[in-house]
């Protein structure tokens, strides 16, 4: 195309603005105009043009887009869960009818821990956990032994916590955890395989005992029992640092079980190389592993190797929270002094008061108890300062409290008829204690003051 | 006299409107692919012609245009993961495992996001790459050209878009990420005098820690992300000035050879009465059929084809290649080895080769490998095309003789920059020791 093409383009162009204008005016839609028919020829031979060479590249990339897009999609519709979802459900309707089945949740499902900082998803295919009568189901179906469930409600647990895996992922490889980049494997069959354990639960104690630490013993966790055991037998805080006791000629063990794999020598030890095979073998013959060691051998068998490599992993520093470490009590600690105290006071002849409480706003200065707090009046008069304030016997006002007596008797302090007769016995000896002594007391003065001529004192 | 006024403001006819936005996919005639672009906001930075070489495949390889796909790409990943990242030390970890496990498409959009950046530090090393072997850099003839100042935006788009992938590297939170931040910035501290204070900086503190990791994510996500714009922004506008791409030159100065006759130019700004053929009318001058094609469809249709092949690797590369996701960062356990992130992995690479012990005094390699080397190789590409006095007959022209040596010393560079990384990337494993890829690392130890 030459000079004339160029001007028979300029004057096309000239028309078609010509053409919008008009069509502007007759209609406020413009801007889309038909194009005039002439113009076909120029539009094909351009359209043709822009697209001969490209177009083979056009359909290959539009294609490969479309394809993984497809494939994405398809993934996303089909995960692995939803296949043992369906069979969940086809289980539950043969067994319990299709009312049941129905109940029975569809999707991603998670436990969120936040005191363990735990999401798991396992309950995602692990579906029947929970129910009862699944017992005899096959994995992933079965229900959890239900008594180990009672003490650690899987919403206050999770599942990883004992069992280990991951409990993010949503396939079961992943969850599994026996991938690269993941520490926590489950600690289940594959594991106690890999170490020629029979009990396929063995591995899992590991994890009990985190929480478990201080117990001496814990049901069900024979193997760290075991350990423990031998920790005491064997005398092991001769040399290691053992939860806070020990000697200093070993490494203090406390949180032995945070040390990194790589952190072992691994030079000597045949087999395969991870931390827990080399706490077995070093359990056995130290001397093996780290020549230059002063650990005797114990001459432990496998087993007993086992369960210590099993209890030593399971030292790490866990954050967990005061509430789910067993036999944890929420007090406040006394000082040395008040607990010196209080066991004085509940050996001596006033233990009555202080096993009961009444200490807490009483003193019995007869017994010498004494109350931190003294609101209430000293228990040693009780028997003339009941009878002139209440206008009742001590008897009585036992029975029949009244004011704040009658609120504390009745909640905090809720005493039976034998240990009130013991208390008005108690309370009367108190005062006759008291009473004696105030008569020698006069009779000292008395006698000081026959002794010594001097004026009498006032009162 | 009664004068008829709606109350309604007069809203913009969506018709016309759609019209400005869009363009004639299929212009009829010349004069309406022309106002496709002129008109059109979103192709106003192209020109209503444009030579057949600047379109060629292999001319430019489209590099630049890649790049920028690769950018939006990343723009358009990033955002839905902004949505869904936490840039906590305490949940960023968990949550790329819920983008990994749980949220719909999350594993392919981090995917996609991660493919396409590495992507764009390669695209954007080659762009560069290309743009010296075709001294594209060069003023050609036409006034107010300024291609080296285009080339200094250039490389600092590149360094921008290193820095971009960098602090993106962290933002996991797992071993890897906390590592290769590690290393990088270990590097950085071994700059004289000031290395201490802007490692120091760079982490918000001693050790990398949550400071580091708010730091990382708001340059990563807003101020390097802007500056990036900004940069190509100004990078499209100055190569528009400049009269487009270099080799366009090269079809004037022959053009005038020929002794064609100008044409008659219906372009007449401001331009044109200053002093000096202005870019207007040089293009004007290579206004001839044989060696232009208008912009719309031609131009346009290969952008559209650019973004849909970018996008289809894209897409490719991610669903073979899973983004890894490795333990939880822990700063008490270095994996061996630990390894910078692989554009930098050359840099990782001389620092332990330039690190020597000599009659007991060790040599440390991160002033030599980590500071002075790379320092020295962007001064000297920043202040090149000062230098490279060649003739206006090299500008964007692949190889040219004139410039040879300048080439070959360049690829040299170039060569020796790939096989660092190279080596770094696959040939070193744990202790850093020399491992062939045919060799198996061995087995790192595990817990159980």
């Amino acid at each position: 195309m030459g000079r004339l093409a160029h001007d028979a383009a300029e004057t096309l162009g000239r028309r078609s603005v010509i053409f919008r204008k008009r069509s502007a005016a007759k209609d406020s839609a413009a801007g889309s105009p038909a194009p005039p028919g002439h113009q076909d020829a120029a539009k094909h031979s351009l359209w043709r043009n822009a697209f001969r060479n490209d177009s083979l590249l056009l359909y290959a990339f539009g294609a490969a887009i479309l394809i993984i897009t497809g494939l994405v999609f398809w993934s996303y519709y089909t995960p692995e869960w939803r296949d043992y979802q369906d069979e969940f459900q086809e289980l539950v309707a043969k067994k319990f009818g299709p009312e049941r089945a129905a109940q029975s949740p569809r999707g991603l499902q998670q436990i969120w821990v936040k005191d363990l900082d735990r999401v798991d998803r396992c309950t995602t295919c692990h579906q029947g956990m929970e129910w009862k009568g699944l017992e005899g189901a096959p994995h992933p179906f079965k229900s959890h032994p239900q008594e180990i469930l009672k003490k650690h409600p899987l919403n206050q647990y999770g599942c990883t916590t004992c069992h280990g895996g991951q409990g993010y992922a949503t396939d079961m490889e992943s969850a599994h955890g026996f991938i690269e980049h993941w520490e926590e494997p489950l600690l289940g069959k594959q594991v106690s395989d890999l170490y020629l354990i029979k009990d396929r639960k063995a591995m899992m104690q590991m994890n009990c005992n985190v929480c478990h630490r201080y117990d001496r013993e814990t049901t069900g966790a024979d193997y760290i029992n075991q350990a423990k055991l031998l920790i005491q037998t064997k005398n092991c805080r001769a040399c290691h640092m053992i939860n806070g006791r020990g000697g200093v000629i070993g490494p203090d063990l406390a949180y032995v079980g945070d040390k990194s794999p790589e952190q072992y020598d691994y030079s000597r030890l045949l087999g395969v190389k991870t931390a827990f095979a080399w706490h077995v073998s070093h359990l056995q013959n130290p001397k093996s592993l780290v020549p230059e060691t002063v650990m005797p051998n114990f001459n432990f068998n496998s087993k007993d190797a086992q369960s210590l490599a099993l209890l030593v992993m399971s030292w790490k520093r866990a954050n967990i929270p005061a509430s789910y470490r067993p036999g944890f009590k929420l007090a406040e600690s006394q000082t040395p002094e008040e607990a010196e105290r209080e066991k004085q006071m509940l050996t001596g002849e006033g233990a009555f008061f202080v096993k009961k409480g009444c200490f807490a706003c009483h003193s019995v200065s007869a017994f010498d108890i004494k109350s931190a707090a003294a609101i209430g009046p000293d228990l040693s008069f009780a028997v003339s300062d009941v009878q002139s304030r209440f206008g009742k016997t001590l008897e009585d006002f036992l029975a029949n409290p009244t004011g704040t007596m009658a609120v504390v008797l009745s909640t905090q302090i809720q005493l039976t008829n034998e240990e009130k007769q013991e208390a008005v016995a108690k309370m009367k000896s108190a005062y006759e204690k008291k009473i004696n002594a105030q008569a020698q007391a006069a009779d000292q003065a008395l006698k000081n003051a026959a002794a010594k001529p001097s004026p009498s004192p006032k009162k | 006299m009664e004068i008829k006024r709606s109350i309604w403001p007069r809203l913009p006819d969506p018709k016309r409107t759609w019209s400005k936005v869009r363009w004639t996919w299929q212009p009829a005639t010349y004069r309406e692919a022309g106002d496709s672009v002129v008109k059109n906001f979103l192709l106003h930075w192209f020109p209503s012609k444009i030579t057949r070489q600047s379109i060629s495949w292999n001319y430019s390889f489209w590099l630049g245009t890649i790049s920028a796909v690769l950018f939006l790409i990343l723009v358009l990943t990033g955002i839905p993961l902004m949505f869904l990242y936490v840039p906590s030390v305490e949940r960023a970890y968990l949550s790329v495992k819920d983008l990994e496990y749980t949220i719909s498409f999350g594993w392919f959009l981090r995917g996609l996001h991660r493919t396409s950046a590495h992507l764009m530090v390669a695209v954007v090393f080659l762009h560069m790459v290309r743009v010296f072997l075709t001294g594209a850099y060069k003023n050609g003839t036409a006034v107010n050209q300024n291609r080296p100042l285009n080339w200094i935006i250039g490389i600092v788009l590149l360094l921008f878009t290193l820095l971009l992938s960098f602090t993106g590297y962290l933002l996991p939170w797992d071993q890897l990420a906390y590592w290769a931040i590690t290393v990088g910035t270990n590097i950085a501290s071994s700059a004289p005098v000031v290395g201490e204070k802007l490692r120091f900086f760079l982490l918000g503190g001693h050790t990398i820690d949550q400071n580091t990791l708010i730091r990382f994510y708001v340059l990563h996500c807003f101020f390097l992300p802007l500056g990036v714009l900004l940069l190509f922004s100004y990078h499209m506008w100055r190569v528009r000035k400049d009269g487009g791409l270099a080799a366009v030159d090269q079809l004037s100065l022959n053009q005038k050879k020929e002794n064609v006759v100008p044409l008659k130019s219906k372009t007449y700004s401001l331009l044109g009465i200053t002093s000096g053929r202005t870019v207007h009318v040089e293009t004007s001058i290579v206004d001839a059929d044989k060696h232009t094609v208008m912009s719309s469809p031609n131009l346009t249709r290969r952008i559209f084809m650019v973004t849909l092949g970018t996008a289809a690797v894209s897409v490719l590369l991610t669903i073979l290649f899973r983004a890894p996701l490795e333990e939880a960062a822990n700063p008490n356990v270095t994996p061996n080895p630990a390894k910078a992130p692989w554009y930098f992995l050359w840099l990782q690479e001389l620092v332990t080769d330039t690190t020597f012990t000599i009659a007991g005094f060790t040599i440390n390699g991160a002033l030599i490998g980590g500071i002075i080397v790379p320092g020295v190789l962007v001064l000297a590409a920043i202040v090149w095309p000062y230098l490279d006095k060649s003739s206006v007959r090299s500008a964007g022209v692949w190889f040219a003789t004139e410039r040879r040596k300048q080439n070959i010393i360049f690829l040299i560079i170039v060569a020796a920059i790939l096989i660092l990384t190279v080596i770094g990337t696959f040939m070193r494993g744990p202790f850093w020791n020399w491992y062939w890829p045919w060799e198996g690392w061995p087995t790192m130890p595990r817990k159980l």
